[in-house]
């Protein structure tokens, strides 16, 4: 830190107070946070999990008995094959995203956003009532007459592989989208003008350039699937267990101590070996959606990087030649109309698999039966009755609210300052800051959660608002980081300096000039950080208690216990929540994407 | 100046953080209580605890959790404890008990609860836990998909799917599974221990194809059976005679069950030790055990009870002796043993392998 007061610009500085004006000093409050709550916890899991005698003992046990390391193959396989599926299916959403027109593109993007924003545990569990026994596919399977007796869909790879991708879907398409959106379009024009078919085009023009695109969504697809826990476990059978549910079920066992500690390490290390490999191939810019950071002392390196990119690049498209080619020629012979109706009818399904589920869930949540089953054979509206007057739903829904809104409010306060810092100071490092900043997004949540366990025992945070609320900030400070940076960049410095030489003191400049202009992104942030804490549940497992119940616990709870309407009524309000917090949000989201 | 200013500001965040942060022992007009859940958490809830907190003015606080033992653990270690009232495995109270569970005062029962305790065997009013629920685990099946004379009688029936073609469910613990593939290989019951892990886990591979389920939750199977997702399982006997008592199709086989007691244990440091007690001694009184049961067949062993209770209902018990005649000794003990490797125990043990093979 002696080294930000040297360089801090002394530009308006009065005396001895220059040093308090440096932006950088806007990364500490968040920086310490991070430190305490996230990284020693993450450190003081290390030295548990070689406690064994000798030390690597626990790790032995990992990879040498059967049941966990082939587990640990088990999960990099679904983990591939998810990220490949939704890299398949998710590019021809994102172009019909792109492609689409007017209402039709809002429509579209509303119904692949949507999904992304509701809690992966309600969305599991429409998966489940979509497959069940009694659910809307056996129903219509046997009303066509492809079998006679319901199917037992559930509990297999399938669904699991199924599920999971469904969940990961939004986060593939809007990655690719994003680089699509930043396509120059007279590229295509001008090789359609040349000559090219359109197949040519898309092998040639789009998929080379939105490969970076493809690659960042895959990525992130993949590490997110590493950790995945409460998909598998809800839609899986013993066949399907996942490396972070074995995890979960040592810290039901009374001699797991260490040895579970060593089995979170493994899998946080493979996590973090793998982002590092991509970071080094292809720029850590993938974790936060691309936003290059003005960052001068590295400048160089990056630039040298990508020139060595540009090479790979040209080997890779001569094997890309090399092979494509002669299937483009083969492709070539169809009638023109096949890619652009390829692109249409994939799109369709994807948009049907995101948005159905959780229609039939809205539809059950009014039904009569007290079982799952669809169509409803009558209407009632006594799952809300039953969801409004039941004091232990109330207590948790107030208690997520309560929860979410401090979680909120401790995620922007740092998140938004650090964001100002990194944005707005000259540090050097600034790069691994924002690594730091926004490394919670890649850390498997059941890890993160073991690690604050104990911790949290021992400062008596367990089951308590504020330790709530702060294990959840821990996710919300980097979904604040970057949108807030994002929108801090795009404000037009020269008019923050331009208050400043007339006078205005930097309170001043922030309230009058940047505080405006970022606001929408500010609120955006404010709205997402909250949705994060609201739809947390892998964390709060760990670190609740008896007295603390929150909504997606009691959820967790039930559907493991009994599958009711009652948790239709609780996922249709999270819909309604989510739908309005869009609507509300839609100003902000339609100027930044004008932004591009 | 500026530092008094930065040190100032420090003071304020961590008393803002107390303000949060701090627990809200203070009131001890509460008590934390362990639920089972589904309708035996209900009619707990009914008969037992909705009167104790009219009469005492305590609130129960339930928490749903299928397993105690480890985080009670966990927590006394930190110093954290966070449960009144746990109920725990038989072995548990022995592994656990040095460590992590308070002395149980019986002078502090009021003198109904001692009526109860009176008759009861030693071994089930320990220092450390009292047995306030007979379990029992049996075959159940659906009565219309195996009626006549072809019901199954035993876990050999019960492996046996050419003969009892249809679904399986079972638990995926390795605790009475084990002990039933045994018996249905041709071990008898005065044999099973200590188990012959790998000859039980072969029999457990050669059922596994018709398992459609194996359940975690006491209330999957109940579940399971209704929906026809599984026709014959391994069940709880509380919740599917309760099925069975309201008219579902559903019977409940003795033969070659297992008999076991759900232990009730205050962890050490427990926040409200007292209250915990009172409400301990509230469960034991006779009368309201008994009615306890006629909600939920789930029994308390003590002949007193057993008297007071409804026979229409106590026909289910897990400790009717024209049950328990036909039951095996289940032994909690072997379960808690160390296993051969040294490192764990034998109930930890086997579920690495069963795991390993249900992964398969």
């Amino acid at each position: 830190m002696s080294d930000t007061s040297i360089s801090a610009p002394p530009a308006t500085a009065k005396g001895g107070r220059g040093f308090w004006r440096n932006p950088a000093l806007l990364l500490l409050p968040a920086t310490l946070f991070l430190a305490v709550i996230y990284v020693l916890p993450l450190i003081d899991l290390g030295r548990v999990s070689m406690t064994g005698e000798p030390w690597w003992a626990h790790f032995a046990r990992v990879f040498s008995v059967p049941l966990y390391w082939e587990s640990l193959i088990r999960t990099m396989k679904i983990a591939l094959t998810v990220a490949c599926l939704c890299a398949v299916f998710g590019y021809p959403t994102a172009l019909l995203i792109q492609r689409s027109r007017g209402i039709m593109q809002v429509l579209i993007a509303t119904t692949v956003i949507l999904p992304y924003f509701i809690a992966i545990l309600i969305r599991t569990y429409a998966w489940m009532v979509l497959l069940g026994r009694n659910g809307p596919i056996n129903k219509f399977a046997i009303w066509l007459g492809i079998y006679d007796q319901p199917l037992a869909l559930l509990f297999n790879r399938g669904t699991v592989l199924l599920g999971m991708t469904a969940v990961l879907m939004p986060l593939m398409v809007l990655t690719i989208y994003s680089s699509l959106s930043r396509l120059d379009p007279s590229l295509t024009r001008a090789a359609l003008a040349s000559g090219a078919g359109p197949l040519a085009v898309f092998w040639r023009v789009l998929l080379p350039l939105t490969l970076p695109g493809i690659g960042a969504g895959f990525l992130l697809v993949f590490v997110s699937a590493l950790g995945f826990f409460i998909t598998p476990t809800l839609l899986g059978g013993p066949a399907d267990q996942m490396f972070a549910m074995h995890i979960t079920q040592q810290a039901d066992s009374i001699t797991g101590e260490g040895f579970l500690q060593a089995l979170a390490v493994v899998l946080l290390l493979i996590t973090l070996g793998v982002v590092a490999v991509a970071g080094r191939m292809m720029g850590f810019e993938f974790i936060w959606g691309g936003g290059k950071l003005s960052d001068t002392t590295e400048a160089p390196t990056k630039t040298r990087n990508r020139a060595a990119g540009q090479g790979r690049r040209s080997l890779g498209m001569m094997v890309a030649d090399l092979i494509g080619w002669p299937l483009l020629r083969l492709l070539g012979r169809m009638p023109a109309a096949v890619g652009a109706w390829t692109v249409r009818g994939i799109g369709v399904l994807i948009i049907c698999t995101l948005i159905l589920p959780i229609l039939v869930v809205i539809v059950i949540s009014f039904s009569e039966a007290s079982y799952l089953t669809f169509p409803p054979p009558g209407w009632s509206l006594k799952w809300y009755e039953k969801f409004f007057s039941d004091s232990n739903w109330m207590t948790a829904f107030w208690n997520s609210l309560g929860i979410a809104a401090l979680s909120a409010t401790i995620a922007v306060t740092l998140g938004a300052s650090a964001a100002m810092g990194i944005v707005r100071s000259e540090i050097r490092y600034k790069s691994a800051l924002m690594l730091l900043l926004v490394s919670p997004m890649i850390v498997p949540p059941v890890v993160l959660g073991l690690s604050l366990y104990s911790l949290f025992l021992q400062m008596g945070l367990v089951g308590t608002y504020f330790g709530l609320a702060a294990a959840h900030a821990i996710g919300g400070i980097p979904i604040v980081v970057v949108i807030v940076a994002a929108s801090l960049q795009a404000v037009d410095r020269k008019l923050e300096q331009g208050a400043a030489v007339h006078g205005a003191s930097p309170l001043t400049v922030f309230r009058t000039v940047t505080l405006p202009a970022i606001a929408p992104g500010l609120a955006a942030a404010v709205f997402f950080a909250f949705l994060h804490s609201f739809d947390e549940l892998v964390l709060s497992l760990f670190l609740s208690s008896p007295r603390m119940k929150t909504l997606p616990l009691m959820l967790w709870a039930d559907i493991n216990y009994q599958l009711n309407p009652v948790l239709a009524v609780v996922s249709t309000l999270e819909v309604l929540l989510v739908v309005g917090g869009i609507i509300l949000a839609r100003p902000v989201l339609s100027r930044s994407r004008g932004g591009h | 100046m500026l530092e008094r200013k930065q040190v100032k500001g420090l003071v304020s965040a961590l008393a803002v953080m107390a303000v949060f942060a701090g627990p809200v022992h203070a009131e001890s007009t509460e008590v934390i209580m362990q639920d089972p859940g589904g309708g035996y958490g209900e009619a707990l809830r009914k008969v037992m605890y909705d009167p104790f907190t009219a009469e005492t003015g305590i609130t129960v606080v339930t928490v749903q959790e299928a397993r105690s033992g480890p985080r009670i653990k966990a927590q006394v270690e930190a110093g954290k404890t966070e449960w009144d009232l746990t109920f725990i495995f038989d072995q548990e109270t022995k592994l656990l008990g040095d460590c992590c569970l308070a002395d149980i005062d019986y002078s502090k029962m009021s003198e109904e609860a001692q009526k109860t305790l009176a008759v009861m065997p030693d071994n089930l009013k320990r220092q450390k836990g009292v047995a306030l629920q007979v379990i029992g685990v049996g075959l159940v099946y659906n009565k219309d998909v195996y009626s006549g004379d072809a019901k199954p009688a035993s876990w050999a029936d019960f492996w046996d799917v050419e003969k009892f073609p249809g679904q399986r469910c079972l638990p995926a613990w390795p605790r009475f599974v084990m002990e039933a593939a045994l018996m249905a290989d041709g071990v008898t019951k005065d044999q099973l221990y200590p188990l012959d892990m790998e000859r039980a886990l072969k029999k457990i591979e050669e059922i596994k194809p018709h398992v459609s389920k194996w359940w975690t939750t006491s209330a999957q199977p109940p579940q399971l059976l209704l929906d026809g997702e599984a026709d014959m399982c391994m069940a709880y006997t509380g919740s599917t005679s309760k099925l069975a008592l309201e008219g579902a199709p559903i019977e409940v086989e003795w033969n070659q069950g297992f008999v076991y007691y759900d232990f009730f244990s205050i962890p050490k440091d427990a926040p409200n030790y007292d209250n915990a007690m009172k409400l301990l001694s509230w469960r034991l009184e006779p009368a309201r055990a008994a009615e306890l049961t006629s909600n939920f067949p789930v029994a308390l062993p003590s002949s007193v009870v057993f008297e007071a209770a409804d026979p229409a209902i106590s026909i289910y018990w897990a400790n009717n002796p024209a049950n328990v005649s036909r039951a095996i000794e289940w032994s909690p003990d072997y379960w808690g043993a160390q296993a051969a490797n040294g490192t764990m125990t034998n109930e930890e043990y086997g579920q690495e392998q069963l795991n390993a093979l249900l992964a398969k």
